[in-house]
Order: C-alpha cells, then structure tokens, then sequence
C-alpha cells in the first residue's frame, strides 16, 4: 500500500525536476545572463517568500483546507515590526517576536473559527484576509510616518539577516529556506504531527475516533502557516529595508499555485513538501526568467503562473479519468493504480 | 397573513433587517445621514457589486466558487472603455463585453463541469490569466477620456434618486429570483447545488446546469464591467480586483450557504448594498476609510460564524427531537404491552 502511495509521488516529483531543468535550459539559452549564478542566487529574493509560504501552506491543505489569507498577514508583520520599532520604541529583535506573536494569534484565530465553530476554511480565510490588511492599514496609521512612505531607516543587524552571505555567495535567505525545508518535510513527513495531519485530511471522523484532536491538528496546521508568512514578511522587510502594510500582496494565487503545482490535493489528504519546494521553485524561476530573457513584463507574469495552474489541473484531471486511464492502460499494458479522486 | 409570516421566515429577511438596523445606527450617531439622497447614494454606488453577487450567487448555489469575476469585470471593462473611446458603435462595444464575459464563463464552466477541477483553483488560475490579457490590452495604460454621454449615462436618475443602473439591476435581480423559484429549470441550480448525485438520478443534467450557472455569472460580470466603465469613468490597470471576494462576502451577508444549495439572489443584491454601503457609513460615522476592510472582515467572519453555530445548534435540537419522538414510541410500545 505505502508503494502504490510513493509511486505517483515520485513521478510527480521527477516531473517537476524536469520541469525546473527545462526552464534552466530554456532561459539559459535565451540569455545567459541567466545563468550567472550570482545573479541567479540574489533573483531568489524575488520569490523567496512564495516558497517558504508555500511549503506550510501543504499543511494547511493537506487537512483538507485552504488558506488565502498569508499574504495579507506578509503585510501585517512587517508593517507591526516597522511600528513597534519606530513608534513604541521596542527593539528590533522585541518588534520581530512581537509581530511573529501577532501572525500567530491571526492564524490561531482563523484555525479556531474554522476548526471548532465548523466553517468553511475559504470563507474565514476570506474574512480573514480583510480583516488583517484592514489591521495592518489600522497599525500603518499609528506610525509618525505616512503611510505609502513605508518605515525605514532599519538597524544594520535587522538589515544583515539578508545581506551576510554564507561563505560569501550564498545568501542567507536561502540558508533560512533550507532550513525551514527540513523543519518542515520532517514535520510532516517523519513525525506523528504529520501522520495525524494526513489522516485528519483522508477522513476527519475516522481521525476523530481513533483519539486524534482533529480540530487541535487543523487550528495547529493554520498556526503554523501564519508563521511561516510571519517569517516571509520578516525578511522581505529586512531585504527592502522598508516597512509596508501592502507587502505580500499579489501573492495569493503563486501560493496556492505552487501547492497545487507540488501535487497536494486540494481535496486533502495527498500531498509532499518536497513536490512544493520544487513547484515553488520552479515558480520563481518562471517569474525571475521570462522578464529576464524574454523581455515580458512583470506585470503579464500572472498569465504564465495562471495557465500553469490550469494546465496542471486539467491534466491530473485527465489523468484521473477512467476513460483517459484505461487507454493508457491499452498503450502501456499496465494500468495506473492511483487515480486522485475528485469531488 | 400567512405570506406576511413568510416573508419573516425567509433567510435573507434577517441581512435586510441587518441593513435597515446598519442605517439607523449611523443615523443615530450621525442624524445627517438619514436623508433620501444619502441612503440613495448608498444603493446606487451598489449596483456593480449587485451584479457581480448575483453572478457570484449562481456558482455558489450549485456548490462551487468564482474568483475569476473581478479580472472579468476588468478586462470586460478596459475592452469596452478603449473601444468607447476610440469612437466605436455602443451596441457593438457592449456585445464585444457581453461575447468576453459568455467566453469566460464557458472556460470556467468546461474546466469545473466537464473536467471537474476544483473550482477554486481553476478560476484562480484564469483570475490570473485575464488579469495578465488586461495589462496586455491597456498596455499596461489607463483607460480615459471616455465619452462624455457614456460617463453621464451613469446619473441619470429614473425613481426618486436612484438611478437608471439600479432600478434595472433591481429589475433583474427580481426577474431572476422569479426564474429561480418558479420555474422548472430554475430550480435545477439549488437542486444541483444541495445533492449532485441525487439530482442526476431524478434525470436533472447537472453539468449542463453547472456551464449554465458559470455562462450567468460571466455574463453577469461583464455587464458590471460596462456598468463600471460607466460609473468610475476610467480604468485601471488594478481595476475589479478585489470584488470577488466583497462578491463572496455580500453573497455570504445575504444568507446563500457556500457548501451551495441554500440562497436566493436577493440576499445577494441586499448582501452587496451592505457590502458597497460601509465605506460610506464609516464616513459618517467618522472613520477614516482606514477601517474599511477590517471592518468588512470582521462583518463576514462574524456573520459566517454565527450562522455556522446556529446551523449547529439546530441539527443537534432535531436529533434531540428525533431521538424524543423514537423513545415516545417505544414507550407507548411498552406501555401497550403491559395493558395487553
């Protein structure tokens, strides 16, 4: 059973390391520029936020939910450290764990409506992402500062969390991504938190009765995803050096894109971190190559991650159909054992 | 009397009650808002949102969701501006919209219907791809200087204050609720939306009804898109974003359940007057427009939480009340047994 499991997995997996090849050599040839590894390495500041979101966003997924409101909480935490700094006089590194507090708290209280008052993850997540930009709007007017001016003049040991450079090349943003990587395959892959995770996404009642806090698991794994928006809203403020309350927006739909794209079910239940890292990836590296070499704006980016998605989609579709399976089941002599079921 | 205890019944009666008890409260903190062209305006500025909601309301019934219809709106919108203004035919502008809106709503109902991709994530990715068409057809420009009598089109009022735009809103919004509930095929939509499987077995053709409601709301959108270019008088690149989800939140407001099923438009036009109305309620009751969106949020969060518990509370009374009947029965059983 944990074979058949692993197989489609690891196709999926492989497919996307294809995926991340080929875009390496499509943008590579188009400009070689691209492949200037300095160059390739700081675009990932570009991104990097998608990514390490993206990767707890899977939790949050794999139990079946959806959570569209991370970006907004980007925007909260860094517009809460620029004011708890500047305006209530803490320190830098007192505002970080502060605003790390507040994400946490806006994950909690969505996880708690959604996990124990029984609605719908989309709609809370949806008020929720009104609520925390309308917050982070409220913070940005306590500051002295004007608003669209953003809070900078940040102290230097904020701003080197993202300007050391490990062994002189490697920026540290990337290390804070590796890290969070592990943290987070091992959480989900090679811990009971994880096995409860998945089995709270197959069949919450089956969860329920074999003496897992299913609603604990479910708030947990939206805590969790705050979290990691808490953390991307850090470094993005320390990179840019400015505090804004509109920063992160925009990156709902590169979020879900890439969980999805990573082969969680949206339905709950299936899904790696290891598929999201590589979709994640292979993501930002759409966005960093094709302005790059082919010139597009930023702005017409979200045509090529919105057909992604939607080919994607379509295809597992396909590929779920009975009719489609048997036919390759004809071709290749063998039929394939899973079938990802739909709604 | 009896249609009297109706209407008190019906779900989206407690988001009116919600709006009347919204406008006296401001009227109490601030008793310059209580006047005829204040609560107007109030419903005038509405009617984009109002046909965004109703569209929104059709693929909530039927089970699923669209997040496509902001960029919709946009794209509809800067096609139909930049036509205007560059001195083409209405009749012809306006069809060009209504063609891109039927267009988009088939793409979103093939791929949910017929390829059966959660719906979510599908219209998230054609949010994405027609948010990219619209920077790509403005060029990444606004879209201004459009006619003068298309721009003034949008204040002509028709009753009292309210405009052209509105009252054929409300007019449509009325249409629909009776196709809704009155006729055959109308009623496919809640059916699809409360059971799938049972209403393909009584012979309901439930994907035809699923492409049927995503064509609606696509239209739908796009006629908000005119209705918008109209209003605002000039298009962003930014335009529309955003009002999929106030579209969700007024379609929650006016009572439609999103597990589908559960609604009528009504609510969702009462849903989005509330939804269009609290930023211009906060400027009377002196906010600042800072607050808008926590105060929306927290509106919605409240609303969708106190429905769930109620929803809640009255499952767990009927099994009570099941549970009750049975025991009686079988005590009468008992008792019967004994007498005998």
């Amino acid at each position: 059973m944990k074979l058949l499991k692993k197989r489609p997995t690891f196709n999926w997996n492989l497919f996307l390391i294809l995926l991340l090849a080929a875009e390496f050599l499509i943008f590579g040839s188009a400009n070689p520029k691209f492949l200037r590894p300095a160059l390739l390495l700081n675009s990932v500041n570009d991104f990097l936020s998608i990514c390490i979101i993206s990767l707890f966003v899977t939790f949050v997924m794999i139990t079946g939910g959806i959570d569209i409101q991370v970006a907004s909480i980007v925007g909260l935490t860094s517009i809460t450290i620029g004011v708890a700094w500047q305006d209530f006089g803490l320190s830098i590194w007192g505002a970080v764990l502060l605003a790390i507090l507040v994400a946490a708290l806006c994950g909690a209280l969505s996880g708690f409506f959604i996990a124990y008052c029984g609605v719908q993850a989309m709609v809370v997540t949806l008020g929720g992402s009104f609520l925390y930009t309308g917050l982070a709007l409220l913070v940005s007017t306590l500051s002295s500062t004007e608003a669209y001016q953003g809070i900078s003049g940040f102290p230097d040991s904020f701003k080197r969390i993202t300007q050391y450079k490990l062994f002189g090349v490697i920026p540290f943003q990337i290390v804070i991504f590796l890290i969070l990587f592990v943290f987070a395959y091992l959480l989900l892959h090679k811990t009971k938190y994880g096995r409860k995770v998945f089995l709270v996404g197959v069949n919450q009642q089956a969860a329920e009765y074999s003496g897992i806090n299913s609603r604990l698991v479910i708030m947990s794994t939206y805590v969790l995803s705050a979290i990691s928006a808490a953390i991307a809203g850090i470094i993005l403020t320390s990179y840019l050096g400015t505090a804004k309350s509109d920063l992160g927006s925009g990156l709902t739909m590169n979020i879900i894109t890439a969980v999805v794209l990573g082969g969680t079910l949206s339905t709950g239940g299936k899904g790696n971190i290891l598929g999201t890292a590589l979709a994640a990836l292979s993501i930002g590296i759409l966005r960093f190559g094709m302005p790059l070499c082919f010139k597009v704006n930023t702005q017409y980016l979200d045509i090529p991650i919105g057909v992604l998605l939607i080919v994607v989609v379509v295809g597992r579709s396909l590929a779920g159909n009975p009719a489609v399976i048997a036919k390759f089941a004809r071709l290749r002599g063998r039929s394939k054992k899973e079938a990802p079921a739909n709604p | 009397m009896s249609t009297v205890k109706k209407i008190f019944k019906v779900r989206e009666m407690s988001s009116f009650l919600f709006l009347v008890g919204l406008f006296l409260l401001v009227g109490l903190i601030n008793p310059k808002f209580l006047t005829g062209s204040n609560i107007s305006a109030c419903f005038n500025t509405s009617v984009v949102y109002t046909l965004v909601a109703v569209g929104m309301a059709f693929t909530i019934f039927i089970g699923e969701i669209d997040v496509s219809v902001g960029s919709n709106l946009g794209f509809v919108a800067t096609v139909v501006g930049s036509l205007l203004r560059d001195g083409a035919n209405w009749g012809f502008a306006f069809a060009m919209g209504l063609i891109i809106g039927l267009i988009i709503g088939l793409v979103n109902g093939w791929g949910v219907a017929i390829m059966k991709v959660p719906s979510l994530i599908f219209t998230l990715g054609t949010n994405g791809v027609l948010r990219g068409m619209m920077y790509i057809y403005a060029g990444g420009a606004w879209v201004e200087n459009l006619p003068k009598s298309f721009k003034d089109f949008s204040s002509v009022t028709l009753i009292g204050n309210f405009t052209v735009y509105y009252c054929c809103a409300v007019l449509a919004v009325v249409i629909i609720h009776f196709l809704l509930t009155r006729t055959r095929r109308g009623q496919y939509f809640i059916a699809v939306g409360d059971n799938e499987g049972g209403a393909q077995l009584v012979g309901i053709p439930a994907v035809r009804t699923k492409v049927l409601a995503y064509v609606i709301c696509g239209v739908l959108s796009a006629v908000a898109g005119i209705i918008f270019c109209s209003r605002i008088g000039f298009v962003t690149s930014t335009s529309g974003s955003g009002y999929e989800m106030k579209a969700v939140a007024a379609c929650v407001l006016g009572g439609i359940s999103l597990t589908g099923g559960v609604g009528t438009v009504i609510g969702a036009g009462i849903g989005a007057v509330i939804m269009a109305s609290i930023s211009y309620l906060l400027v009377f009751m002196g906010f600042s427009s800072n607050y808008d969106n926590a105060i929306t949020g927290i509106i919605l969060i409240t609303i969708v939480v106190v429905d769930a518990l109620m929803q809640r509370r009255a499952a767990v009374n009927n099994r009570h009340a099941r549970l009750a009947a049975r025991t009686m029965t079988a005590d009468a059983a008992k008792k019967e047994a004994a007498a005998q």
